[in-house]
């Protein structure tokens, strides 16, 4: 049996997100936008109100969501801005790998206390040499004694100079693995924060690892597992990526549909219009197909089968819907559209970096290519 | 540094405004900041500025305005005397502070610096210009108060902005700001008459001094917060 509806329990949760987003998120958005600045105080507040942390186990202090009822929860706050949303939930992306392959020890160090204060976390692979490739990664952890020494540029790292340690992917010995590594270690030099083309409020910078010793109690899984599991971690987290896209698209339905509604031209109201009416029927199934493919993705997960497929279909299908919303919001708009007084610009500039970030979009592609490639017939 | 205080002078004046404005938005049109609260029964409100009719609505916590008129033909004051009795004020008051800062530390540097003393027989003036420049200062704010309330009166149709309602408590602020500022002066108990300083040695005339450049600091956040939003409300943003 086939059930689409949200249960009671998830409905109480879509409108505690929904609320704080029109209370808190939406009317600093252009704000935190214009200033670049991180919004701490927006983070503050949905720490106090549980909307942060939402993987982490409850034997570790956590209230665990399933992955479905985070998409859920993430596509409401993405509606009122999809960095700020970015910036409450990229803490996710780093304490994966912990709940994955860390070990009892690791997840009371590094897990537990997320659950009491305010603290942030970051995903430090990517390299300037290597971003959709990441077994290219080329920082090395050098064995000194029971420690390690980490030498490496990480960059384009997300809560970067917010954040109370890193998940560090390094070459042991030529092997890629994973390390916790706290960010007040001597050696880790934080960067200035990158100026992107969108979601400003989310905080990027590059992190640089100088004879940085980690300790081997750090270490995640054996020497040579870091590959993995920092590849298993996104099929935990693009469906949660891709919820971020269909907060946007969503915004920009309604944006776009409130407009038309009001707007006149030609003595009738704009949606009277076949044109733009029409554009708000595609704009609409869209949503709908993309909000689809991510439920039975993050469902799949919970249920603990492999959704790596499932997962990407969602992430690429979903930031291209994003994007593509975002750009017809504006046309809507017509030239108020193109201003950046309206929310219709900032989403097409938050909407792209979707096709990007977490796997960009050929990436995704490649992964259901592959899956393909290893079965007979589609059913 | 200075960097950090315009950050700093940022965040308090949106702290104040969010507080005074509530929730507020964009004229897609001049980009005057507008207040939701404005907006009439049917979510209508002209921009003071540019005169366009918006229809404004909250989408998921975004405001999201449509124009759909243009008032034209906006009546336009036949003497301009509010901008012109504005800037009146505005010109004088710095100097009265400045007066007034000159004669503290004047009377602070007096007894430790006696090179000063030639400069000093002329502390009396200084005060008495002083007291004139607030006078005239505080006296034409009132012609200012009042011109505003005309403006408003026949050009913005008595039309309830969140910006026109500040300016109006404002300058009751500034009036009475000035007033205790003038009185505290023109008293001789902060300033003496003879000297033009103040006289350390009584405790009283120390406090009224300290008062006294106290309440014209404020008076200056006043009349500057008045000029900027006057401002923004003649030139946009």
């Amino acid at each position: 049996m086939m059930d689409f509806s949200l249960s009671h329990e998830q409905q109480e949760q879509v409108e505690k997100a929904r609320l704080f987003t029109k209370e808190w998120i939406a009317p600093k958005a252009v704000e935190y936008d214009r200033t670049g600045e991180f919004p701490l105080d927006i983070c503050r507040e949905a720490f106090k109100q549980g909307l942060m942390n939402p993987h982490v186990p409850a034997e570790y202090g956590g209230t665990p969501h399933t992955v479905l009822d985070h998409c859920l929860v993430l596509e409401e706050l993405a509606t009122g801005c999809s960095g700020i949303a970015t910036a409450i939930d990229a803490n996710g992306l780093s304490q994966y790998p912990v709940i994955l392959a860390g070990t009892d020890d690791q997840k009371r160090r590094f897990l537990a206390p997320m659950t009491e204060t305010l603290k942030f976390s970051a995903y430090a692979v990517t390299e300037p040499e290597a971003g959709s490739d990441v077994s290219r990664v080329k920082t090395t952890a050098t064995r000194v004694g029971n420690d390690y020494a980490l030498n490496g540029i990480k960059w384009w790292i997300t809560n970067g100079s917010v954040a109370d340690w890193y998940f560090v992917l390094a070459r042991a010995d030529e092997k890629p693995t994973a390390f916790i590594v706290p960010a007040d270690t001597p050696g880790i030099i934080r960067g200035p924060k990158e100026i992107n083309l969108g979601q400003h409020a989310s905080n990027t910078v590059r992190v640089t690892f100088e004879d940085v010793k980690v300790s081997e109690k750090n270490r995640l899984g054996e020497e040579g597992d870091g590959f993995q599991i920092a590849m298993k971690t996104f099929d935990h987290t693009r469906p949660g990526v891709a919820s971020g896209a269909n907060g946007i698209a969503k915004a920009a339905l309604n944006i776009a549909l409130s407009y038309a509604k009001r707007r006149r031209t030609f003595d009738k109201k704009l949606i009277s219009n076949q044109g733009i009416s029409f554009k708000l029927a595609e704009m609409m199934t869209r949503l709908d197909a993309a909000r689809y493919l991510t439920y039975k993705a993050a469902w799949m997960f919970d249920r603990g089968e492999d959704n790596a497929r499932e997962a990407a279909e969602a992430k690429w299908f979903a930031a291209d819907v994003a994007m593509q919303s975002a750009i017809e919001c504006a046309q809507v708009l017509g030239g108020y559209g193109f201003t950046s007084e309206m929310p219709a610009e900032k989403l097409i500039r938050d909407a792209k970096i979707y096709q990007i970030y977490e796997g960009a979009t050929e990436i995704q592609k490649m992964i259901i290519v592959g899956k393909l490639m290893r079965i007979k017939e589609v059913h | 540094m200075i960097g950090d205080v315009r950050t700093l002078v940022r965040k308090v004046a949106e702290r104040f405004k969010g507080r005074f404005y509530g929730r507020t938005f964009r004229c897609p049109v001049c980009h005057l900041e507008l207040a939701m609260v404005d907006a009439d029964g049917n979510r209508l409100m002209v921009c003071p500025l540019c005169g366009v009719v918006l229809d404004v609505e909250e989408i998921y916590g975004h405001a999201v305005p449509v124009v759909l008129e243009v008032e034209l033909f906006r009546p336009q004051p036949k003497m301009r005397l509010h901008p012109l009795a504005t800037h009146a004020p505005i010109g004088l008051y710095p100097f009265a502070v400045l007066g007034v800062g000159l004669l503290l530390a004047a009377s602070v540097l007096a007894p430790v610096v006696p090179a000063l003393a030639p400069l000093l027989a002329r502390a009396p003036v200084v005060a008495t210009a002083t007291l004139v420049m607030l006078v005239l200062s505080v006296g034409l704010s009132s012609l200012t108060l009042a011109s505003g309330l005309w403006d408003w009166n026949r050009r913005y149709r008595r039309r309830p902005y969140w910006q026109i309602r500040l300016k109006i408590a404002f300058s009751v602020l500034f009036l009475v700001l000035g007033g205790t500022a003038i009185a505290l002066h023109a008293s001789g108990a902060v300033f003496s008459a003879s000297t033009g300083l103040v006289d350390l040695a009584s405790p009283l005339a120390v406090v009224l001094a300290v008062a006294e450049l106290a309440v014209l600091a404020l008076g200056m956040v006043v009349i500057a917060t008045l000029g900027h939003v006057g401002g923004t409300l003649v030139f946009g943003r």
